[in-house]
């Protein structure tokens, strides 16, 4: 297991939010975390990249407990991509995706060339060519997300952690933001909104409902209409995607209304 | 839109940052001989140097054909309260940049979060009330920086909320700080000052002066100040990557609990010390980061070293201005730098608004 989490638990408040989850992300795969709002997907994801201190339970990352590894080890072994964060104070793209150099430059004597050329390389495959020198807030909401997915992957680690991270963007975004990330061939945990994005790009999907976990499978496995109403209280139609071989969901409002 | 290009700031290239930097340091040194040969005894440029020299080396490189008043005047007097003011300038700059890294907000300076009014009181009880006289000379800027972190404490405190500091928790929280500081400063003076005395150590707590520099307190405030700004130097990066936010920050590997109790004793230690030798003098820190930010960017190792010498500067020619406008009095320095940076706080506030309008 590239990474095991056991008995999480969390509340915020003396409120449950993480319920005793245990959860295990094989080396190489990509796997979805989803469930309705409020459920606790973020709160559980930010246990695991240590913003939270899990209340009890334990993350290990190759079998390594995370809580005793520093912020610096931390960061050779798993990237973060959250949400667009508001920075008031602005820099170019480069400087940007150059930060998420941080854990492997040292004070002094870095080979500046070599960092140079890991930088250019990220900007290069996020599709980001000639915005070095762009203002990082003057860019258009896909284009900041896909410099943030360029300074996680400039971190080199091996486990990547996704926090939402395609909120707030429209489709062609989410679809070209994905396939950046599936084309790395990390080991990804991420959550997810959107079920088709899930069911087109997970190997593995966990179902989250009130902090604990409900099921967990392959899309076909787990997409299916009980659960869906389950978590989200819509009905759906389950087809297959023809081009993908990939479970393709259909909703309809639980509460009907005359939309003929 | 690839080709399309907005510069960020108008100095990318590094030939041309140490260019802008040399230039200031040019600046810089001018001002402080005008600023020596300024005052109710004027002395000529050529004088000025030639004194300032022939004490340096402590022998007679020129020929000396002035009066030995002139040369207390110059070396004694001037010349470490111009080196005061340059390091008074430099040090709330540099404690600007760290509490605008700390907050992320470019609001964020000690006077405007009522850190400096903080020091002031705690200066003063230091001074009023003898509490910290086993520490001999050093018992004001202990009181100072008592004071300051106790101000920094509340200040912060108020205007977090759920981990953020907005503009507006900010400022208000600062205006509250500021202005219970402002009153215990006040009430001391008042409670054991007596006659005239009382409004005129009021108005150097409060509005700052140089005044007071002296050699001596000149050489411990620079220690001071130059052992922060190396430290801050060797954090730079670490600055660069915390404003992104502690989350991120965290994510990347920083170990950002640890960083920002360096910030705050940084901050609050180089503010206690500035103001216990100088007062409260506003808006320093707020408005030269900014400023330098817009011409060298945001990283660090170039912003902290550049705005060092803007601050300085800035300082040392509101210092000459403080004795020329209204001579043969002299204003209070913090009124020079409050003409200059209350509009451009009023400027920076607009700005943040607009922002949220968007």
């Amino acid at each position: 297991m590239k990474l095991s989490i056991e008995k999480i638990t969390y509340s915020i408040n003396s409120k449950l939010i993480v319920d005793g989850v245990d959860l295990g992300v094989e080396e190489g795969t990509f796997v979805g975390l989803v469930g309705p709002n409020g459920c606790g997907k973020s709160t559980l994801l930010k246990n695991i990249y240590k913003v939270y201190t899990p209340d009890s339970g334990k993350v290990y990352i190759d079998g390594k407990d995370m809580s005793e590894l520093s912020s610096r080890e931390t960061a050779l072994e798993m990237s973060v991509m959250q949400q667009e964060n508001v920075v008031e104070f602005d820099m170019s793209v480069y400087d940007m995706v150059m930060l998420g150099r941080f854990a492997h430059q040292k004070m002094f004597g870095n080979d500046m060339a070599r960092e140079r050329q890991i930088v250019a390389d990220a900007i290069d495959e996020v599709g980001l060519s000639g915005y070095e020198q762009r203002s990082f807030l003057s860019l258009s909401g896909g284009e900041k997300q896909r410099t943030l997915v360029a300074r996680a992957l400039v971190q080199q680690a091996q486990l990547i952690i996704l926090d939402e991270p395609t909120n707030h963007l429209d489709i062609g975004y989410q679809y070209q933001i994905m396939t950046i990330l599936k084309n790395q061939g990390l080991t990804v945990f991420s959550s997810i909104h959107d079920l088709n994005i899930a069911a087109c790009y997970c190997d593995k999907i966990v179902l989250m409902k009130a902090g604990k976990i409900v099921d967990i499978g392959t899309p076909w496995e787990v997409l299916i209409p009980e659960r869906i109403k389950e978590l989200f209280g819509v009905d759906a139609q389950i087809t297959v995607n023809e081009v993908t071989n990939r479970p393709n969901i259909m909703f309809t409002p639980a509460d009907s209304f005359n939309w003929r | 839109m690839s080709n399309m290009r907005i510069p960020l700031f108008p100095l990318q290239k590094k030939s041309h940052f140490v260019i802008f930097c040399v230039l200031t340091a040019i600046i810089l040194v001018f001002s402080c001989l005008v600023a020596v040969g300024t005052g109710a005894a004027d002395v000529s440029l050529e004088e000025v140097w030639k004194v300032i020299v022939n004490n340096l080396f402590g022998s007679e490189v020129f020929e000396k054909n002035w009066e030995n008043s002139t040369d207390s005047i110059i070396w004694t007097i001037r010349t470490p309260r111009v080196l005061t003011a340059f390091v008074v300038g430099a040090g709330l700059t540099l404690c600007g940049i760290l509490m605008q890294v700390l907050t992320k907000n470019p609001l964020a300076d000690p006077y405007v979060l009522g850190i400096s009014q903080g020091a002031s009181a705690g200066a003063v009880a230091a001074i009023v009330y003898g509490f910290l006289s086993f520490l001999g000379g050093y018992g004001t800027m202990a009181g100072a920086f008592l004071g300051a972190l106790i101000s920094i404490a509340l200040s912060l405190r108020i205007a977090t909320i759920r981990n953020k500091v907005t503009a507006t928790q900010l400022v208000l929280a600062g205006i509250a700080v500021s202005a219970l500081f402002g009153a215990l400063t006040n009430l001391m003076i008042y409670h054991t000052a007596v006659g005239s005395d009382k409004v005129k150590t009021a108005t150097y707590w409060m509005m700052g002066s140089l005044s007071g520099a002296s050699w001596e307190r000149l050489l411990y405030a620079a220690i001071a100040f130059f052992v922060c700004f190396a430290l801050i130097l060797l954090l730079s990066k670490k600055l660069d990557v915390l404003m992104l936010g502690d989350d991120v920050a965290a994510t990347v590997g920083v170990d950002t609990g640890r960083l920002k109790i360096v910030i705050i004793v940084v901050a609050t230690l180089l503010t206690g010390i500035i103001v216990s030798i100088s007062g409260t003098i506003g808006f320093v820190g707020l408005t030269i980061p900014h400023i330098t930010r817009s011409i060298v960017g945001t990283k660090h190792m170039r912003l902290v070293p550049a705005s060092m010498l803007v601050g300085g500067t800035f300082l040392v020619i509101a210092d000459i201005l403080s004795r020329v406008l209204v001579a043969p009095e002299e204003l209070p320095i913090g009124v020079v730098s409050a003409f200059f940076g209350a509009p451009f706080f009023l400027y920076l506030i607009r700005r943040s608004n607009a922002k949220l309008g968007r």
